[in-house]
């Protein structure tokens, strides 16, 4: 049929567009610089696969790489904790400022970093907290908390009343409740978020760069811009670190895709 | 017995603490990381400082110079700056806000009197000059005997010659002039400003940069026309607007080669270097002439010298004196005369040039022969101009108008506009 | 993002615990870790930089100085060309993105095999963080090497090779470009999802109503996902209001100012130019803040939905 056909040549080129400049930063990360000068396209004629290793012992990748799991994980770590709480407690209590509250942390989302980056900058710099990891996390707990809140506050929701219900009269107080009871139900949502949170944290870049100056300190997104130094921009060295940074969140991806796509739609679809 | 051997206990102790005490470690932050020869050179006079004051070790740390502006914003706000620092002359901010060691203490009979001046702020002198430089025009010595040109005794072309020159080259596919703005804002500008210092003479230039004259004067006017015409037929590289300060270096001399390039004289810090580092290849023969005359100038032999690296003080250093005292060892011909011989680039440091020496003396030669006879504007106008003027100089003249991106009487306007605030 | 039903909002009703008197101390307990966060770190920040505004911030010191920084602001054309930017990019961009998402959508809606595969290579490029991006795209639009001239000399339009983002005139559509490939597949992913939601039942009546496939589409499909892909519309227009690492990484909002965004503006008054003062910059902020909010507002309000749909 004319349209399948039409439709398949279609996303066949829209998959080459989409897919394209990864494959060609791929291949690129397995050639020399000067193999690339001579041809950027072709496809490795030899497969330097001690580039990686160079970029990782080398140039700083390996401080760069544990900065940026450093950060995230601990970030992550908190706002799961912090986020399911206050979503928890959102979702299953009623009280007057419920609402109010809810709306306050949630309307956060909106707002442009730009209202609070240079504020942030002068805090951290008073509390001696500038050019620090922790600092850094911090800023990160904060910048997330209003979408992790989001995501788990609608799961926690649906969970049906009368498990609490049962739960309260077995005698549990409100914490086991929320330990024993919605967290397990809920960790599909958590194990969404933070995917979400880890993906999105681990690409950032905004903050990164205001609060942090210290080589020794710096995450991927900041330390990819090792290889542009004083001369001839090294694409090839450029190309594997860029990979270096790419493949965890890919790999993510591939694992969880699912999951991934419930989180990030979850908000999105009616 | 007992007794005495208690005070001989206590009089090495208190020695030892005093002596302890008296041990300072002074930081500092410098740019140049990747210029190795402007590296050694401080290197060298921190251990021969250290030898000389044995209480006294001063940390060095290095960087290139975005980071470490990035760096200094933040830690001098926070207080938690170094002792000394690189700054260039163009950074009023530190002065305006009190950041920096009054330097009068300083032995200023020693320096030249621009260079004092250049770094003077409400009539108190804040910075060491030790880099100066002025703006020149290499070439490559055999390319243009290729080309059929002949450079005049006095070393500079007039505006048609040039412009027959960029002809030339083009014709043989070689690229005119090397130049690139992609991690710099202010080479781009040299074209423009070299240019208009000669056309206008010093006091209108001054104007010009301080805004009391208008960028519209027939004499910019034509000015930026004649450079237009030249970059319309082609002066700079296609990847001007990307090609980084010292990718502009290694496309000037070998890839893929141009026959002039117009760069400030601290061309020598890389360009020395090992071929394999950024340097010249081996049998390259640069030479040094003037920027082109413009027709009907006021002052054809008026040009740009400005001070670049310079190490200040931290106004909150804990030890002021012993900072001093190390930047004066700066201030003494034979350093000012072994900066010349190794860096090969001018100081604001008073030199004995009767001894000059070293490896690299015909450059030297070479260089101060271009600048015989010279008058000179001191500053660039980003170290003169400040605020919106200098954003929009920037971008205007720096970026887009060699760039051909921007016309010339969109230019003029932008830069009127700038200064009516 | 302001979904116009709240999701399990009848969920809740039922849900809710049946307790007469609310066990307070845990409600604070709960709540205190995050906000105490929030105050901390967001809304203190916010008040300090609207203070900030009204201030010449320095080191050392801070003058007050009332609303000069606002009338400053009003004149200064560099940031009003960088709102004009912004807004254009968030205009333009989700019309783009979701327009191109949505047929991709129904591309694969329409059962092509392989569509694990397609879902998995047209979301890589959301994946990856705006440097990376940033840096892959210089290189494409690279002029003498990039594929984008490569591509246009190899099928013989090599007149129309430009410099993408070094010409000020084009520099900002090729920037625009970049973004939708990066979205558009987030949307794909997104609304395909939603239409793989809708109930079964009113897409085969309309097929029994024997409705060519484009009458189905456009009467049935896109009204009932229409919440999806306002909500859709909406988040791009926030996230292209906030846009700065891509812009920093490849033009750093050159040339002329064509790609000056008002996040790469604020981040060079506050960092790089020659002074340490912060307030004209949060000055920038708060008055960027208003525009937002507004923003946001007019759209929901333009999309609020005039009438339950029965299904």
């Amino acid at each position: 049929m004319l349209t399948r056909a039409v439709l398949f040549i279609v996303v066949g080129l829209y998959t080459a567009f989409a897919a394209g400049p990864f494959l060609w930063v791929a291949s690129m990360s397995m050639r020399t610089t000067s193999e690339i000068s001579l041809d950027h396209y072709a496809w490795p004629a030899k497969w330097h696969w001690e580039k990686f290793a160079q970029a990782w012992f080398n140039s700083n990748y390996n401080v760069y790489f544990e900065n940026s799991l450093l950060v995230v994980v601990s970030a992550v770590a908190v706002l799961t904790v912090v986020g399911s709480m206050a979503a928890h407690c959102f979702a299953r209590y009623r009280f007057p400022a419920n609402r109010v509250l809810y709306f306050v942390i949630f309307s956060t989302i909106i707002f442009p970093p730009q209202i609070t980056i240079i504020a942030l900058f002068q805090i951290l710099v008073q509390y001696g907290l500038y050019d620090s990891l922790l600092g850094l996390a911090l800023v990160y707990v904060a910048v997330q908390l209003p979408l992790t809140v989001y995501v788990l506050e609608s799961f926690f929701a649906r969970i049906p009343g009368d498990l609490f219900d049962a739960a309260r009269i077995d005698g549990y107080s409100e914490w086991q409740i929320f330990w024993k009871v919605s967290l397990p139900i809920a960790l599909p949502a958590i194990a969404t978020a933070v995917i979400l949170n880890t993906i999105l944290l681990w690409n950032e870049f905004l903050y990164a760069v205001v609060l942090i100056t210290d080589e020794s300190k710096r995450t991927l997104p900041l330390g990819i811009q090792r290889f542009m130094g004083d001369q001839l921009e090294d694409v090839g060295m450029i190309a594997t670190g860029l990979m270096i940074a790419i493949v965890p969140v890919v790999l993510i991806y591939v694992f969880f895709s699912e999951k991934l796509i419930q989180g990030m739609t979850a908000g999105a679809v009616k | 017995m007992r007794a005495l051997r208690w005070l001989l206990a206590v009089v090495v102790i208190a020695f030892a603490s005093s002596a302890f005490a008296q041990q300072m470690k002074l930081t500092l932050w410098s740019h140049w990381a990747a210029e190795k020869i402007k590296r050694d050179f401080v290197e060298d006079a921190i251990k021969r400082f250290e030898s000389t004051h044995p209480n006294v070790k001063i940390e060095a740390t290095w960087y290139e110079k975005n980071a470490l502006y990035a760096a200094l914003k933040t830690a001098l706000r926070a207080g938690t700056g170094p002792d000394i620092f690189y700054a260039e002359p163009d950074q009023v901010e530190y002065m305006e806000n009190g950041l920096l060691l009054d330097l009068t203490p300083l032995n200023w009979s020693g320096i030249e009197p621009w260079a004092k001046e250049i770094w003077t702020y409400k009539g108190k002198p804040y910075g060491l000059p030790l880099e100066a430089w002025t703006v020149e025009l290499y070439y490559n010595k055999k390319t243009l005997a290729d080309l059929g040109v002949a450079v005049p005794a006095n070393l500079q072309l007039s505006s048609d010659a040039f412009g027959d020159l960029v002809k030339k080259a083009r014709a043989k596919n070689i690229t005119p002039m090397s130049l690139g703005v992609g991690d710099r804002p202010f080479p781009g500008a040299f074209l423009v400003h070299e240019a208009l210092v000669k056309k206008l003479g010093i006091a209108a230039y001054t104007e010009l940069l301080e805004g009391k004259l208008s960028w519209s004067d027939p004499r910019v006017i034509d000015t930026l026309k004649l450079i237009r015409s030249w970059t319309d037929a082609g002066l700079l590289p296609t990847t001007f607007t990307t090609l980084k300060l010292g990718e502009s270096h290694t496309y000037f001399y070998s890839n893929p080669g141009a026959a002039t390039f117009l760069m400030g004289s601290f061309y020598s810090s890389r360009a020395f270097n090992p071929p394999d580092k950024g340097g010249e290849p081996a049998g390259f023969q640069v030479g040094i002439m003037q920027y082109p005359a413009m027709p009907g100038a006021a002052c054809n032999e008026c040009r740009t010298l400005a001070v670049g690296g310079s190490y200040v003080v931290n106004a909150g250093t804990k030890h002021p004196k012993e900072a001093i005292d190390f930047l004066n060892a700066f201030v003494d011909p034979a350093m000012a005369n072994r900066w010349l011989e190794e860096v090969v680039v001018q100081t604001g440091v008073k030199a004995d040039l009767s001894k000059i020496g070293g490896p690299h003396a015909a450059y030297l030669k070479d260089l101060f022969a271009a600048d015989a006879n010279a008058k000179y504007f001191f500053g660039l106008p980003s170290q003169r101009m400040q605020g919106k003027p200098r954003e929009v100089f920037t971008q205007v003249f720096n970026n887009a108008f060699p760039a051909g991106t921007i016309g010339v009487d969109d230019a003029v306007k932008q830069m009127n506009a700038a200064y009516a605030r | 993002m302001a979904s116009l039903v709240r999701p399990g909002a009848d969920a809740r009703a039922l849900a809710a615990p049946r307790v007469d008197r609310q066990p307070w101390g845990a409600i604070v307990l709960f709540l205190l870790p995050a906000f105490t966060v929030y105050t901390a770190l967001t809304a203190y920040p916010v008040l300090r930089t609207l203070w900030n505004s009204a201030h010449t911030v320095l080191p050392h010191s801070a003058q007050f100085t009332g609303l000069a920084n606002y009338a400053a602001l009003a004149h200064d054309d560099i940031f009003w060309r960088s709102v004009r930017n912004t807004f254009v990019w968030s205009c333009v961009s989700p019309v783009t993105e979701v327009s191109i998402g949505l047929l991709l959508a129904l591309a694969l809606y329409a059962r092509i095999p392989g569509r694990r595969f397609f879902r998995i290579a047209w979301f890589t490029p959301v994946l990856m963080s705006y440097v990376i991006v940033g840096i892959i795209w210089v290189w494409i639009y690279n002029y003498d090497w990039g594929a984008a001239n490569a591509i246009l000399r190899a099928i013989g339009l090599g007149r129309y090779v430009q410099a993408w983002i070094g010409d000020p005139k084009i520099a900002l559509p090729s920037l625009i470009f970049v973004t939708t490939w990066m979205w558009t597949g987030f949307n794909m992913v997104v609304l395909l999802a939603a239409m793989h939601s809708l109930p079964s039942e009113v897409l085969e009546a309309a097929e029994l109503d024997n409705c060519g496939w484009m009458a189905k589409l456009w009467h049935v499909v896109i009204p009932l996902i229409r919440p999806t892909i306002l909500n859709l519309i909406v988040l791009s227009f926030i996230g292209k209001m906030k846009i700065f690492d891509l812009v920093w990484i490849t033009t750093k909002g050159g040339p002329l100012w064509s790609t000056e965004t008002v996040s790469t503006y604020l981040y060079k008054r506050a960092f790089e130019w020659s002074t340490f003062d912060l307030g004209y910059p949060s000055t920038i902020a708060v008055v960027w803040f208003v525009i937002v909010l507004a923003g946001v507002f007019a759209l929901t309000w333009l999309f609020r939905q005039r009438e339950r749909l029965e299904f």
